[in-house]
């Protein structure tokens, strides 16, 4: 992910702000399609003619993609590196490490990354979410032995919700742009990954170690360990269809709408 | 006196008639998780060689997904356009890819838990069963759509984590059929079909 000097940080951020600027004023990048076109529909169009379903009852998505080639360029650079890479080194993980501890893992980096959750929460004046969140974070890190154990969803039923930068933007009205795909990250679109840029860097405390070193080892340790948990999806989509780009971009688009509105 | 006994039988054949067609008419969420049960039940089944395993799971899978309409909803607008032929083609393909795409992913998760949340009826003809795969370190929502026929209620989407196949797919395939026409697209489905399919590793 993102390896900065702490004093640096500032200047990047800076810089990353410009595109995302841009796209807020709208325009810049749209390409002649329009921007993402979200139609939601889900009540009056229910009752159909029993045997056509060609016309839909739900929301039709379309991807802003002008930046198409260049981040096929980057989509077939990570596939290569994954597949090349990250998997062999997560499939050596798996057979070395049982799955229970490999989870207990995943479950203390998922903790301690819980201040995006409650900040990102907060932001959105979620208030019954951040309070949730931080109670399983101290939950979690108390009696979940620094949050190796999910105390809090397996014994008092308080479950994780999902919240971020990119989708504190999209609370309020921002658009998400362009579509991404960011090198080594995976898909993204601007407003999301300026907000990982600003979760990345002021509220993982994993970017708070001082030297780049621990940092890489850090995030590698969880990246691998995500992979190794996961049931071979990439591998899945890849097999399975016509083109992965597209629908990965689509799955994105789809998954990170639903989160906005959740 | 004489006139309890009558009328205790008719309540009595009626109450069995009733009941036998409330149990005939299941909820969608009962009829689903008879489905899943029993692929689950058939992809554990080691006396099956995978020859004869897959052509069960297929009978069970062609009964209860509603092929013709998820065809249609991947098309959407140029279903309409496709000639009668091509329509026919397109469903027998995309049937055959969806299987194999579904099975592929329930044969990662057979040891996983699948929790039946809940389900909601849209109207009488559409409902909505939510269900949950639920690991060890994370838990994946998956609502199925589904679209009652006569008696059956019959899977029409899957969303997984909020993403919807059907649209997934939409969106790839009008891509092709923009650049290549339906014809490029039934090849390029074709030839899908006819890879050997990849070995994945042994998730854990």
């Amino acid at each position: 992910m993102i390896i900065i000097d702490k004093n640096k940080r500032n200047i990047l951020l800076f810089i990353a702000a410009i595109p995302l600027l841009y796209s807020i004023q709208g325009h810049a990048y749209q390409s002649p399609e329009g921007i993402m076109v979200a139609v939601s529909n889900p009540q009056t169009k229910d009752i159909k003619a029993d045997d056509d379903f060609t016309v839909d009852d739900e929301d039709e998505i379309k991807v802003n993609d002008p930046f198409e080639s260049f981040n096929r360029a980057i989509f077939k650079f990570n596939d290569e590196l994954y597949t090349g890479v990250m998997k062999p080194i997560a499939i050596g993980y798996r057979a070395v490490i049982p799955e229970k501890a490999r989870s207990s893992i995943k479950n203390f980096f998922t903790n301690l990354l819980a201040p995006v959750r409650v900040v990102n929460a907060a932001l959105q004046l979620k208030g019954q979410d951040a309070t949730n969140e931080l109670v399983r974070f101290g939950v979690n890190t108390i009696i979940g032995f620094a949050g190796f154990l999910d105390v809090a969803r397996d014994d008092f039923n308080i479950k994780i919700k999902k919240e971020d930068f990119g989708q504190t933007l999209g609370h309020y009205g921002m658009g998400s742009g362009p579509y991404l795909v960011l090198p080594l990250w995976g898909p993204s679109s601007v407003r999301d990954g300026f907000g990982l840029l600003v979760d990345g860097v002021y509220l993982d405390p994993v970017a708070y170690l001082d030297k780049t070193e621990d940092y890489l080892i850090v995030r590698f340790i969880d990246i691998e360990t995500t992979i190794s948990l996961d049931k071979d999806t990439y591998e899945a989509i890849k097999k399975d269809s016509l083109d992965p780009y597209i629908f990965i971009r689509n799955a994105y688009t789809q998954q990170r709408t639903g989160a906005v509105n959740k | 006196m004489n006139m309890v006994k009558p009328a205790g039988l008719i309540f009595g054949i009626v109450f069995v008639f009733f009941s036998q067609t409330i149990l005939a008419a299941d909820s969608p969420m009962d009829q689903l998780k008879s489905t899943i049960d029993s692929v689950i039940t058939t992809l554990k089944d080691k006396s099956l060689d995978s020859e004869a395993r897959r052509s069960k799971i297929r009978v069970l899978i062609n009964d209860r997904f509603y092929f013709r309409a998820m065809s249609q909803r991947t098309l959407s607008r140029y279903w309409k356009k496709a000639t009668p032929q091509q329509q026919k083609q397109f469903v027998s393909l995309f049937s055959k890819l969806l299987e194999n795409t579904y099975v592929g992913r329930l044969e990662a998760y057979t040891n996983e838990k699948v929790v039946y949340l809940r389900e909601r009826n849209k109207n009488a003809k559409r409902a909505v069963v939510y269900t949950q795969i639920e690991t060890g370190s994370t838990e994946i929502p998956i609502n199925y759509k589904l679209a009652r026929k006569n008696d059956k209620w019959l899977i029409y989407d899957v969303v997984i984590e909020e993403v919807s196949l059907i649209s997934n797919f939409r969106s790839s395939y009008a891509e092709i059929i923009k650049k290549e026409g339906m014809d490029g697209l039934l090849s390029k489905m074709e030839k899908k079909l006819a890879e050997v399919p990849v070995k994945t590793t042994n998730a854990s």
